[in-house]
């Protein structure tokens, strides 16, 4: 190749219509951290809430309008090569995502600004600063200090996890996954009770999250020197193209970016953060982090596995094959031994992460579907029994073990039976948006995934009947044992709370009773562009 | 769909021929079947009625739960007079109830089909869910929490009526599932007895089990048909005129799976005998009399595809052939009058499922037995039920004896049924089992023999065990403890009783030699070939009922005229054996699972248990395995990140080996 | 291709980078560790001004080994000499298999990247381009280009990470006065309050023939009183020993003593 004349400045393409939800959101985070500097502290809780809530509802009307603005944007097709540069995809995908994150996020939002009475919200401590057991950290919730920080940081969150499926390049992958993730560290060490645990999930989310972070640069530098580019239209062209004396790069490379984004789902063997992270961080935020995140990694892992390496699966599909199959079987067998809820949960939501994966193994727009309805449905199904976990009291605090929910059923029996129906979700019974969204994932799975499919998704099937029995014992304990105290009280939400949860448990109804529209809709939304 | 099925069917030749007319042309509803719905509604409307009422609906609610039972039966009595009105070919009929799933590429409509077949079963569980619920109303009217099991038995009859009624796999599992879910509930209803708690643990994972093969069954139907609801199956089987032998194979044997789960066949017989020390035998009673039924009514519901593999057929006869020789000698040894009547269920549906898997020969005759099964074992666990009601509870036969004088209705009632299982003509099972046993001994080289001897051994030993139960706790000596006074029960529980006894003596009668049962299902599973036994039918029933006889007798010599020892006799090996149910425990602890006490003590481990305990069993070893791992979860980053390395390099390594 | 200058400058660069890195994980003290870290960044800087990325290489040490390894610095010393984790390794090995495993993974990567052969002609090609861009528009406008047009949302969407950083950094590590701060009078007021030095805290040592701020004072028993060194010479460890001195006064008090008496 001669040497080439270096071209004029080119302007990047915007269509600022597509990328409008990103911007609302985002622009509502700036505006949040604004309103941290110059609104006087006690009206901070109600505005920060209500900026929180109307942005993403805002996005969510944006989002609607960018339907009819898909394509690819932010960049030029280079003149010479005619190569596509582009950083952002608004395709079907990537608008379902942000749709269900924006839905999700506001429920997640919703729970987090309970207050139960007080000055801010009750699940976020006065003073992040104070040293935990401190006299200043009484003094600080004494004299009414609040964390509003908390809803301008989901914010960010939220924009960032918005962007992680929307993303085209390695690089923008990389920034989303750090935008997302940084206010989940911080969110997650702000807890008002049990600071020490919540510091110590903070910290340690942190440290794992950022050795995640290494390998997927790592990765992504060894993509980049395989294919010359960070595009993944560009990657998937390079493995045709390439000579295949750079194959090792591939290989290493995909793996290695894979290692990043399954460490957000919580796939096993790069779970071990979620039990601790999910126990210690702040109860509503742990439900935010499930649902959301969950959904907004496993978006990016199908552009990465549809349209970045969709030609070279079959150098890295073995390894995504041996993570699904260790994230189902350790989720399920050790969710058995767990007594705290939130653990519980926490393992749940691996074993959910690698029925996932079985769809995304499919290969094929059914399995792109599947996916985005399992996320959804499981969402927003994790949003509301999160939510139900911060209602459950004994001595102020959070009744997290098992034993304490015992006999709830007699007690309270709105609660609890909400709680078991949530439970039934997560076991995939029938008339239960579970059951439809394992459904989709092991039929897209067994269609398509030939006979690799048809044994993962035995592993599955002998999974989730393990699982069954977990949620099971969450029942029985709940209603046919006899409460082993009886200080355990069930706090009465505020209307938003209640919100959040009504609609996340009708929601799981729903999607079990007529899940047709849903699935319709990401059917139709399946499709990438490139 | 249903407009393309005809040239569809018509294109699948002769093979099809038999199937095209009967089981595909199901007609929307019309008249009254279309409010099908109702069936499954009426109960349903109770469940939800007791359960978000609470205590406000404790005066009347079990009323109100027993009115909608009736109320759903009158429906179904009503539906089945107009099927009678129609002529054969058109009495099945679909109704729609709305689209489920239509998501791209994969659609299921939940609606019900209405048709021969499920009305039987309909009429069945309506009918005996009833007189049950007629007779809680006497057995549990001192309970607090009447209301919540008036609840649970308007799910269960509800969930069991969806199971019959619906028109795919898809529904049917989830009838299938709300079954097991009413039986874990209902096992386990005062569960402050870990006993219970472990017998509802153990029928629940015997059912996962099954589910799971169904579930299976499913997956590959839908990967094979695109579709799971019965109508495209059966094209879809017929279709395919015998190729694909391997698949369908494997679709029949994930739905004997889950019929053997729910069913209690072998190998996952073993929650059977455990839900009957469950609290009532009431619920031990929709173990014997419906539910387990469920997976006979899966297996004749599909038999096109168990039509479609020979392999699969033999196996279904195999498993029934196993299993009710051995729920027969495990019957033998039991002193619990419950589990003794357990031990039967067992073998009887063995004998269904052994008709089952005999092909068109014998599905009418399955269905009959089953029909006939239901009124006569409900009859006898309503007695069972009204003898404990007498005797404090007890359960040991060893402490009855010469109960016939103080309980005459019981007496009586109990004796028809037992007249009935022996197969006395002219009552019910005469009229069932012969014709079971008959159609066993049809065929060519060593099955005939195999199966049909084992029929007839069977019946034998019925006759033994059946009699011993009988003789014990209603004749011979009284050996009751001191503080019992026997006396009959309340009309609520003996009107049931009665009402069963006149079925189970005339319910044979009427639909046996008059054809009925035989040219009613027709229509569904096709008709049967005439063929005739390898030995001719006047002889085979005269063996038959000198087997019979010979049992009863033995039982006579050794439980009315000799004295009943107090305290089991050490027994030689084979009662050792019997007693413990033949050791199924031990071999599905090391084959299958058994959710030990390990997972029981995990279960109710807030009335003061840890988690780890003894432990036994696939059970058990989830458990220990999750402890162990947990141990790696040892809350330092340090220790994560090394477990994340280690994955990589694993991985990273295996994917080197494997390229 | 690689010229000489470039292999030989490689090679002995190279594995003082690694050195560094290591330094940075292996070194007991934290400035050591930061000293490490930098001689790495300098290090990579001069790599990327051999690549002829003259721009990056200028940056990577002016930004990192600059502004970055000063911040570290700071937080160094804010925190404290005399904050220090244990090293003792309390899980059973964990050591062991970490070492295990990081050879193992450097291993195959190194097994893996070592198959790789890249195209020489690619790798020419890519060269001239980035040696004509240098030479038309230069270093600094390419990469502003760069920036500005192909990566313009990368680089906007970064400062959501950069603002989510500094308010991270409020909520957890600014701490709000909800109490007034005390003034000179009133720490006065409260030492005689409590009676805890009333008189403040004691001065250093002084003997006869030393005086300086690491040797204690001595109470009346003759102890070193520990309050009158401060905390950070005791965290180093620098904090002299008091019996010398004391020796050679009471060797001189002796002299005196025996003078007098002569």
């Amino acid at each position: 190749m001669t040497a080439v004349a270096p071209a004029a400045f080119q302007q990047a393409n915007i269509d600022y219509l597509a990328v409008l939800p990103l911007l609302i959101v985002f622009g509502a985070a700036l505006v949040g951290v604004l309103v941290e500097a110059f609104v006087p502290r006690e009206r901070r809780h109600t505005i920060q809430l209500t900026i929180s809530v109307a942005s993403l509802v805002l996005a969510f009307v944006a989002i609607l309008f960018a339907t009819k603005h898909q394509g690819l944007t932010f960049g030029y097709t280079d003149g010479a090569t005619s190569r596509r540069l582009f950083a952002l995809a608004i395709d079907g995908p990537a608008l379902f995502m942000q749709g269900a994150l924006v839905l999700m996020g506001v429920l997640g939002i919703l729970i987090m600004a309970e207050r139960f009475g007080g000055v801010g919200s009750d699940a976020f401590t006065a003073s992040g600063a104070s040293t935990p057991g401190s006299p200043i950290e009484a003094a600080s919730a004494r004299a009414g200090l609040i964390t509003s920080e908390v809803f301008p940081l989901t914010l960010f969150a939220i924009g960032g996890m918005m962007l992680f499926p929307t993303v085209n390049d390695l690089i923008g992958m990389f920034i989303a996954l750090e935008v997302l993730s940084l206010p989940l560290y911080i969110l997650s060490g702000l807890a008002r009770r049990r600071r020490l645990l919540s510091q110590e999930a903070s910290l340690k989310y942190f440290l794992l999250g950022a050795f995640s972070s290494a390998f997927f640069l790592f990765g992504t530098a060894l993509l980049y020197g395989y294919a010359g580019s960070v595009y993944f239209g560009d990657l998937s062209k390079a493995v045709s193209d390439t000579s295949l004396g750079l194959n090792g790069l591939l290989v290493a490379g995909a793996f290695l970016v894979f290692v990043g984004l399954l460490f957000k789902v919580g796939a096993v063997p790069f779970h071990a953060w979620t039990p601790d992270v999910y126990q210690g961080a702040p109860t509503p935020v742990t439900g935010f982090m499930a649902a959301c995140t969950k959904a907004a990694a496993f978006g990016a892992i199908l552009r990465l596995a549809y349209v970045g390496l969709d030609t070279a699966s079959w150098q890295w599909q073995n390894a995504v094959i041996i993570v699904a199959v260790l994230t189902m079987i350790v989720g399920a067998v050790l969710s058995v031994t767990q007594t705290d809820m939130k653990r519980l949960l926490a393992y749940s939501s691996i074993a959910h992460a690698g029925f996932v994966l079985v769809g995304v193994l499919a290969f094929d727009q059914r399995g792109v579907s599947s996916v985005l309805f399992y996320v959804v449905a499981y969402g927003f199904s994790i949003i509301a029994a999160f939510g139900l976990v911060t209602l459950v009291r004994q001595d102020g605090g959070e009744a997290t073990h098992l034993s304490q929910w015992a006999g709830l059923g007699k007690s309270h029996p709105v609660i609890a039976g909400t709680m078991a129906f949530l439970m039934l979700a997560f076991a995939g019974i029938p008339l239960t948006s579970g059951f439809v969204a394992k459904f989709a994932v092991f039929a897209a799975a067994i269609g398509t995934g030939g006979a690799t499919g048809t044994v993962l998704v035995v592993i599955g099937a002998v999974c989730s009947a393990i699982t069954v029995f977990v949620y099971a014992r969450v029942i029985v304990l709940m209603f046919f044992s006899e409460p082993a105290d009886d200080t355990v009280e069930v706090l009465v939400p505020s209307v938003g709370t209640t919100f959040a949860i009504a609609i996340g448990t009708l929601i799981t109804f729903a999607l079990g009773v007529v899940p047709s529209s849903l699935l319709d809709l990401a059917d139709r939304a399946s499709q990438f562009v490139r | 769909m249903p407009t393309a099925l005809p040239s569809l069917l018509s294109s699948a030749g002769t093979y099809a021929a038999g199937l095209a007319t009967h089981d595909g042309e199901a007609h929307a509803a019309t008249g009254f079947t279309s409010y099908a719905w109702l069936l499954v509604a009426l109960p349903l409307v109770g469940t939800a009625i007791l359960l978000i009422g609470g205590r406000r609906t404790d005066k009347w609610g079990a009323l109100l739960a027993t009115a909608l039972s009736w109320a759903a039966f009158l429906v179904g009595l009503v539906i089945f007079f107009q099927m009678l009105g129609r002529d054969a070919g058109n009495r099945a009929q679909t109704v729609q109830l709305y689209e489920w799933v239509t998501g791209g590429s994969f659609q299921v409509q939940a609606g019900l089909l209405v048709d021969q077949l499920s009305m039987a079963f309909v009429l069945l569980i309506t009918f005996v869910g009833s007189l049950i619920h007629v007779y809680s109303l006497g057995y549990m009217e001192h309970d607090p929490d009447k209301r919540r099991f008036f609840a649970y038995l308007n799910f269960f009859v509800a969930s069991m009526l969806l199971l019959v009624l619906a028109n795919s796999y898809l529904l049917l599992y989830v009838g299938w599932e709300g079954v097991g879910l009413a039986s874990w509930l209902l096992i386990g209803f005062w569960n402050w007895n870990p006993a219970y708690a472990t017998a509802a643990n153990k029928a629940f994972f015997a059912n996962r089990v099954g589910d799971f093969g169904l579930s299976v069954a499913m997956f590959i139907m839908f990967f094979h048909f695109g579709s799971v609801d019965f109508t495209t199956v059966n094209a879809g089987v017929a279709g395919l005129q015998g190729a694909h032998q391997g698949f369908m194979t494997a679709i029949g044997l994930m739905l004997l799976l889950a019929a053997c789960g729910k069913s209690a066949q072998f190998p996952l017989q073993s929650w059977l005998g455990d839900a009957m020390a469950g609290p009532t035998p009431v619920s031990a009673l929709i173990h014997a009399a419906t539910m387990v039924t469920a997976g006979v009514y899966l297996v004749v519901r599909s038999h096109v595809i168990f039509e479609a593999s020979p392999t699969a057929q033999l196996v279904v006869v195999i498993v029934g052939a196993i299993t009710l020789l051995f729920g027969a000698i495990v019957g033998c040894a039991k002193d619990d009058i419950k589990k003794a009547l357990a031990a039967s269920t067992m073998s009887q549906i063995g004998y269904m499922m052994l008709a089952a898997g005999l092909g068109p020969i014998g599905y009418a005759f399955a269905i009959f037995h089953l029909l006939t099964h239901g009124f006569f074992k409900a009859g006898m666990f309503l007695g069972a039920g009204s003898v404990m009601h007498g005797m404090n509870d007890q359960v040991d036969m060893r402490r009855f004896g010469g109960l016939s004088g103080v309980m005459k209705i019981t007496w009586i009632t109990f004796g028809i049924g037992w007249l009935a299982i022996l197969g006395v003509p002219p009552f019910a099972g005469f009229w069932s089992k012969d014709k079971i046993i008959e159609a066993a001994f049809v065929g060519e080289g060593w099955r005939p023999w195999v199966f049909g001897l084992a029929a007839l051994i069977g019946a034998g030993i019925t006759a033994f065990y059946m009699s011993r139960l009988f003789f014990m706790t209603f004749h011979g000596k009284r050996r009751w403890t001191d503080d019992v006074h026997p006396h009959e029960s309340p009309s609520t529980m003996t009107v049931p009783m009665m009402v069963l006894a006149v079925g189970s003596a005339l319910l044979g009668l009427v639909l046996g030699p008059t054809g009925a049962i035989t040219s009613w299902l027709e229509p569904v599973s096709g008709a049967a070939a005439e063929h005739e036994p390898v030995l001719a039918v006047p002889v085979l029933m005269a063996l038959t009922l000198l087997v019979v006889l010979a049992g009863a007798a033995f039982a006579w010599l050794r439980y009315w005229r000799d004295e009943v020892p107090l305290t089991a006799p050490a027994g030689n090996l084979l009662t050792q054996a019997a007693r413990k149910d033949l050791y199924q425990d031990q071999v599905n602890e090391a084959l299958l699972m058994r959710p030990g006490i390990h997972l029981t003590r995990s279960l109710v481990f807030a009335d003061g248990e840890g988690v780890d305990g003894a432990a036994g069993g696939l059970a058990a070893l989830v458990g220990g395995w999750s402890a162990r791992m947990r141990k790696i979860q040892n809350g330092f980053a340090r220790s994560y990140a090394l477990t994340m390395l280690a994955g990589i390099v694993a991985i990273l390594g295996a994917l080197w080996v494997i390229q | 291709m690689t010229s000489t200058a470039e292999a030989v400058a490689f090679w002995i660069l190279g594995p003082l980078a690694v050195l560094g890195a290591l330094g940075l994980i292996f070194a007991r003290k934290a400035v050591h560790a930061a000293l490490g870290m930098a001689l790495t960044m300098v290090t990579l800087g001069v790599f990327y001004l051999i690549e002829k990325a003259d721009f990056l290489g200028v940056i990577q040490i002016f930004v990192y080994t600059g502004a970055v390894m000063m911040i570290f610095l700071f937080v160094i010393m804010l925190v404290g000499v005399d904050s220090s984790d244990s090293l003792l390794e309390t899980i059973k090995g964990q050591r062991w298999w970490s070492f295990i495993f990081v050879i193992g993974l450097a291993g195959l990567l190194i097994f893996t990247l070592g198959q790789v052969t890249f195209d020489a002609k690619t790798v020419q090609a890519g060269m001239d381009r980035l040696v004509a861009n240098n030479n038309a528009t230069g270093n600094v406008t390419g990469i502003a280009e760069k920036i500005f047009g192909q990566y313009v949302w990368a680089f906007e969407v970064t400062s959501a990470l950069l603002i989510t950083a500094a308010l991270g950094a409020m909520v957890l590590a600014h701490r709000e006065r909800i109490v007034p701060k005390r003034t000179q009078a009133e720490w006065a007021a409260r030492r005689v309050k409590e009676n805890q030095d009333v008189a403040g805290l004691p001065a250093p040592g002084v003997y006869a023939r030393h005086n300086a701020v690491d040797t204690p004072a001595l109470l009346p028993d003759g102890r070193p009183a520990a309050k009158s060194v401060s905390r950070v010479l005791v965290a180093r460890d620098q904090v002299a020993r008091t019996d010398g001195y004391r020796d050679v006064e009471r060797y001189i008090e002796r002299e005196i003593e025996e003078g007098r008496q002569k």
